[in-house]
């Protein structure tokens, strides 16, 4: 049969470009389609916080630690500067009593994956962050997180995976996966047909549409994050932080009583950029494919900010943005082989976790690819476990 | 010539753009991602037209079918105490 690749990513963000580095350092001949162009999805559209903490405790908090030490060297590996802040720490101060009380609960599962993630007091904190404010009742505090540019790293991934032959064919939609019986031959595009012994769906929060075109229905669904970025300022905090709150929406959704907090999923989360800009988002919100900003989600975001750093409110904000993250019903990412077609993998589903958990799910995708095997189990994430 | 500033607020010079074009980049936004030009304090007020430019000129696209960035707010900078207040709730 004649072959335009050995696998076929489809989907150029994060996770695309992860899949393709790692297949291609395996020897394969790998094809990237792209609707719009490299890093142009939420891969572009999001922080950079590469934190143990914000991580599931169990399986997702596993893979994250593999996914995390794989960052130490991967500017190196890749030939270009991600920007990567190693062990910036990542914190979460709390308002009062009953955050600490679930928060110390996570925490205390999360410490079994054999990260340093531990509470703080508030003094304790504020000689870290000195911008904290105050009155504030504690914070959980874990060191060896870090922080990275998403874009850069997206970009790094798309060149170090060119250099090693991938083919990258932007602006070129996939309209239909080609199939015979239960196996996969390739893919249709608005630009013709190409075809492969392996399709990869990296589609992100659009991977359910790809996935039902080669007839697997997949509950993945985009959840909105709004964010803003602020005018450089000098050294201004070191860690990643997220607002308590941000864990409890998280994984305690039932303790939060406020039905205007739950729509929004609104909680902070900050960081400084190395170019001296802060990132200051987020909500959660199941909306739909609507990538538009909102004055509510940013009134909100702003005062959480302002709660969190009082001396805030002097700085100028220039530019909101939103992204869509890929939900799923579960909470952890979608990745592996579908066992119903042959040939067709899926890599999508990390709802926030996608820039930190993109180096592990390209490697070990990778490894599952070329050699039927991963050196890490997937089993948890595999997608057979919708269908 | 090309080592003239484009995008003052990021720094970002023509032969900077001119890579990004080659490397892919095909709208404002492309080049904005890989160059940060457009990303400063003034949000590409001054580039975004110069940009459009270079990359009709590489391209061969007429400058009508080079895609804008999309529009966000705010218009200028705002102080987040205007927005965010003093207190939160």
């Amino acid at each position: 049969m004649n072959r335009d690749a050995d696998v076929i990513v489809i989907g150029g963000g994060i996770i695309g470009c992860s899949a393709a580095y790692y297949l291609s350092k395996l020897g394969k001949r790998v094809l990237v389609l792209e609707r719009e162009d490299i890093t142009r999805g939420s891969a572009g559209a999001t922080d950079g916080v590469v934190g143990y903490h914000t991580k599931k405790p169990g399986h997702q908090m596993d893979l994250a630690v593999q996914s995390i030490a794989m960052f130490e060297n991967l500017s190196e590996e890749l030939g270009m500067d991600i920007e990567y802040g190693l062990r910036c720490g990542g914190m979460q101060p709390v308002e009062d009593k009953m955050q600490w009380d679930i928060l110390s609960e996570i925490v205390e599962e999360q410490r079994k994956s054999g990260v340093d993630i531990h509470m703080i007091s508030i003094e304790e904190a504020r000689q870290i962050e000195p911008q904290l404010a105050p009155d504030l009742y504690g914070a959980l505090y874990s060191p060896t997180g870090g922080k990275v540019n998403p874009i850069r790293m997206t970009i790094a991934y798309f060149r170090a995976a060119k250099r090693l032959g991938a083919e990258f064919l932007t602006e070129t939609e996939v309209t239909g996966i080609l199939k015979e019986g239960s196996c996969v031959l390739g893919v249709q595009t608005d630009k013709g047909e190409y075809r492969a012994d392996a399709v990869v769906n990296a589609c992100g929060s659009w991977a359910a549409f790809t996935a039902r075109m080669a007839g697997i229905e997949m509950p993945i669904k985009p959840r909105k994050g709004q964010l803003i970025v602020t005018e450089p300022i000098g050294p201004f905090m070191d860690c990643t932080l997220q607002c308590a709150r941000y864990n409890v929406i998280k994984f305690r959704p039932e303790t939060i009583k406020d039905p205007a907090v739950l729509k929004m999923g609104a909680s902070l989360s900050i960081e400084q950029t190395e170019s001296g800009g802060l990132i200051i988002g987020s909500t959660r919100e199941l909306v739909g494919y609507d990538r538009e900003n909102t004055l509510e989600a940013i009134e909100t975001i702003l005062k959480r900010a302002v709660r969190f750093f009082p001396a805030l409110k002097d700085v100028c904000f220039i530019r909101a943005f939103a992204g869509l993250r890929p939900y799923t019903p579960d909470g952890l990412p979608i990745i592996g082989r579908v066992d119903a077609l042959e040939g067709f993998y899926m890599a999508a589903g990390h709802e926030g976790d996608g820039i930190a958990l993109a180096p592990v799910t390209g490697k070990l995708l990778a490894e599952q690819i070329v050699y039927g095997k991963e050196s890490y189990s997937l089993e948890p994430f595999s997608p057979n476990r919708f269908l | 010539m090309e080592d003239v500033i484009i995008c003052r607020c990021q720094e970002v010079t023509r032969q900077e753009i001119i890579d990004a074009i080659a490397d892919g980049a095909t709208t404002v936004d492309g080049v904005k991602r890989r160059t940060r030009a457009g990303m400063g304090l003034c949000q590409g007020k001054t580039c975004e037209r110069l940009v459009a430019r270079i990359i009709a000129e590489q391209t061969g696209r007429p400058m009508s079918e080079i895609l804008p960035p999309k529009s966000r707010i705010p218009v200028r900078p705002v102080k987040i105490g205007i927005i965010g207040g003093e207190q939160d709730e």
